[in-house]
């Protein structure tokens, strides 16, 4: 018996070496919070990333590798993200996402001396995009710094210019809605408009001192920066306060849910995207065919092709494709070659999925293209092409806050 | 028979007043502090840093807030702010360059201060009263970090420890970050055991039981109550300090809100109310339960065991949390300490059950 048992191993190894780098189970941590803040949009995201790695895994994987997602609920808490982080990273998983700020804020400098890549897709901080103080960190889309330069030129574009009008900023009062304000400052002072802020309070369920404060304004744009309930709070009680739809300008975060929840009067109403929705789209169309349709979905058929699914979908369709690309060298994935594959993507669309992206070692956010969309009371439809507003203001902001980061903050 | 009561006679106040009157609960303590100490070398990094680190941070701010609620009776709803004001001026003065060690001292006593006034509202107001108070002391702690950038550190309100040593140790590695958390905590535990035992203790003891009680018996309630909140408060912000540099190591404000303090609160109910163990045991578990049952529930889920939505997956360990809080308070209102009181208690005269106290 035991010559067969050595036989057989030695077949095994033989067979193992012919391969070039062996096929391997590809892990991702996806640690994020189900159960807190960002419930809004975590369940449809979360159920987007692992369709599409199932997608990867019926399709054969990547050169043989498969990908597994470790999921786990932080609550939005650091303490159980620091743990939660620390187990995954024991299991060998090499890519994290945790779509939670304090969470993501807890773990930078750890996964950079640990050398695993955090995607910080639509959050976390924008000068994370400076991949040279950041190297292991991935926003990959744009930032909202990019966002909010992206909304300023579609309303001059579209708004009939904007030297001498009035903008006024409405935000949730917490470092995320004060975030964009240092851009606002900057394009203020190169366009000649001017904005005010009106922030609400956290979460934003009563959002009317603001709002009446905004009537006085009397301004010709809006810009709502929220997300979650507070998000059809702001903007029902800005239609309540004689301001049209159409003036209403948002951040990414206001997806199909919020119009369900705002209701007919929503028609008109514009977002930032940084990827298409809608499932008339190659990927969605595949994942429809050989996930949903097999039964192998991780969640409910009706969230396929919703704004947050997409976005799920458009970020593992990045860091597969670097996983692609890092595999290129022959080496096995680890942190280190996952890294080099995100900085080897070049004009990668995913099928038409989002605009193209080309991260370097030095831009970290792919470049910052987005477009801006019109809810027309069914779905949002593009009203603007892919592009990026202003990059070089935006990567002015970006450099100097990373230089700030570096000096410790 | 574990306890082996027989020939421990306390012929004299000295040995009755000792600690821990029993040889086996001395020799307990010491067993538990040896491996505290020795844990670096007897858990892996992994248990280390992600659960025995924040559970002593945790247990040394449920002891300082168990100070107060517990010995003193004062409710305080906001003792996560009281841990940021320590955290954030720990960070701040150690920029300014002020030696680690005298840092923390402040960072302690700014806390107390800020702490001790609002405590004034203690004063006029008692129970749900000064809840409202207290809470106000959160919001406001919370709003003012938010919005002074100079403060909060600019755009992203991420502050990061610079790098410090302690006593001549540096203290960067995860070893040494766990050995000063475990000498703070030790050092507020061996405070509190004794500070129950001083006039300060009993006069808040007094305060607690019934105020104007006290006051007919000489205890002054003015500065009674104003020493509780400020010892309480320097206690909290040296936790939160040490919470900030030894263990989250980059601060933010999410890190401090109003969920934090409700933690805290859990923790002091949940463990029992002005027991030192209890306070261990709360923090272990209010802090450490959610992370478990989430890896059990992921891990039957895995296992295909329990086939269900991420999203219902996510909810099931905060329910089966929820019910195990109202399941333990229920069959023992005084909390895990006494549930371990009563085991003690049932060992102690073990077989020999009639003889129970």
């Amino acid at each position: 018996m035991t010559w067969m048992r050595r036989t057989a191993l030695s077949a095994a190894l033989v067979a193992g070496l012919a391969v070039q780098a062996p096929a391997e189970e590809v892990k991702f941590g996806l640690l994020q919070d189900f159960t807190a803040v960002y419930t809004f949009v975590t369940g449809q995201y979360n159920q987007g990333q692992r369709d599409y790695l199932t997608l990867i895994n019926e399709e054969g994987g990547i050169d043989g590798n498969t990908f597994t997602a470790i999921v786990r609920d932080t609550g939005n808490q650091p303490q159980r993200g620091i743990e939660a982080y620390n187990r995954a990273k024991e299991e060998g998983a090499i890519l994290f996402d945790f779509l939670s700020t304090p969470v993501s804020a807890a773990i930078l400098d750890q996964a950079g001396a640990d050398a695993r890549v955090v995607i910080t897709p639509a959050h976390g901080r924008g000068d994370a995009s400076d991949g040279t103080v950041f190297p292991y960190i991935f926003p990959m889309f744009a930032t909202y710094w990019a966002q909010a330069a992206n909304l300023v030129e579609f309303m001059k574009t579209n708004g009939g210019g904007i030297e001498g009008k009035k903008i006024a900023i409405v935000h949730i009062d917490s470092p995320f809605g004060r975030e964009p304000l240092p851009i606002l400052d900057a394009l203020a002072e190169q366009e000649g408009f001017e904005y005010q802020s009106f922030p609400y309070a956290s979460p934003g369920n009563e959002q009317s001192s603001a709002w009446s404060e905004v009537r006085r304004y009397r301004p010709d744009f809006v810009l709502i920066w929220g997300a979650g309930g507070g998000q059809a709070v702001s903007v029902r009680t800005a239609i309540q306060n004689g301001i049209a739809p159409e003036q209403i300008h948002s951040v990414i975060w206001l997806a199909e849910t919020d119009a369900a929840n705002v209701g007919p009067q929503m028609k008109g109403v514009k977002r930032f995207e940084a990827t298409a929705s809608g499932t008339e789209l190659p990927i969605i169309q595949r994942i429809q065919e050989k996930v949903i349709a097999t039964g192998k979905g991780s969640g409910e058929e009706a969230n396929v092709g919703n704004s947050y699914y997409n976005l799920g979908v458009a970020t593992m369709a990045v860091a597969v494709e670097a996983a692609r690309l890092g595999l290129e060298g022959g080496e096995p994935l680890t942190g280190e070659t996952l890294k080099a594959g995100f900085e080897k993507i070049a004009g990668y669309d995913a099928e038409g999925l989002m605009p193209p992206i080309t991260i370097t070692a030095e831009d970290h956010q792919g470049g910052g293209a987005g477009r801006i969309s019109e809810w027309d009371g069914e779905a949002w439809v593009p009203v603007s092409d892919w592009h990026a507003a202003y990059p070089e203001l935006v990567r002015k902001v970006i450099e100097e806050s990373a230089a700030h980061y570096g000096e410790g903050n | 028979m574990f306890y082996r009561l027989s020939g421990t006679f306390h012929t004299n106040y000295q040995a009755d007043r000792k600690l821990w009157k029993i040889p086996a609960d001395r020799w307990l303590v010491l067993t538990v502090f040896a491996l505290a100490v020795l844990a670096p070398f007897l858990v892996s990094p992994l248990y280390l840093g992600s659960y025995v680190l924040p559970w002593i941070i945790w247990s040394a701010a449920a002891l300082s807030l168990t100070l107060l609620m517990g010995m003193a009776g004062q409710l305080h709803f906001g003792f996560a702010a009281v841990m940021a004001i320590g955290a954030y001026s720990s960070i701040h003065l150690v920029r300014a360059g002020v030696p680690f060690e005298i840092a923390l001292l402040l960072s302690g006593i700014i806390a107390a201060v800020i702490g001790a006034v609002f405590g004034a509202a203690a004063l006029r107001v008692k129970g749900l009263y000064l809840v409202m108070a207290t809470l106000a002391m959160q919001y406001l702690v919370d709003w003012v970090v938010v919005n002074v950038p100079w403060i909060s550190g600019g755009a992203h309100a991420t502050l990061r420890t610079p790098a410090v040593s302690f006593l001549f140790m540096d203290i960067s590695s995860l070893a040494s970050r766990y050995w000063l958390a475990l000498a703070w905590a030790a050092l507020i535990t061996v405070f509190y055991l004794n500070v129950k035992r001083t006039s300060f203790g009993r006069s808040l003891v007094a305060i607690r039981d019934k105020d104007f009680a006290a006051a007919v018996i000489g205890v002054d309630p003015f500065k009674t109550k104003l020493m509780a909140f400020f010892t309480s408060s320097f206690l909290g912000g040296v936790s939160g300090a040490i919470l900030a540099f030894c263990y989250y190591r980059a601060v933010t404000p999410e890190q401090f809100g109003f969920n934090v303090s409700i933690q805290l609160v859990a923790m002091v109910l949940v463990g029992g109310l002005g027991s030192v163990i209890g306070s261990y045991l709360g923090a272990g578990f209010v802090l450490l339960a959610p992370i478990f049952l989430t890896n059990l529930i992921a891990g039957l889920a895995a296992s295909g065991w329990v086939p269900v939505s991420q999203n219902f997956l996510s909810h099931l360990p905060l329910v089966i949390y929820g019910a195990m809080i109202i399941g333990f308070l229920l069959f023992e209102p005084l909390g895990l300490a006494k549930i371990y009181d009563n085991i003690r208690k049932y060992f102690l005269v073990w077989p020999f059950r009639h003889a129970r106290s």
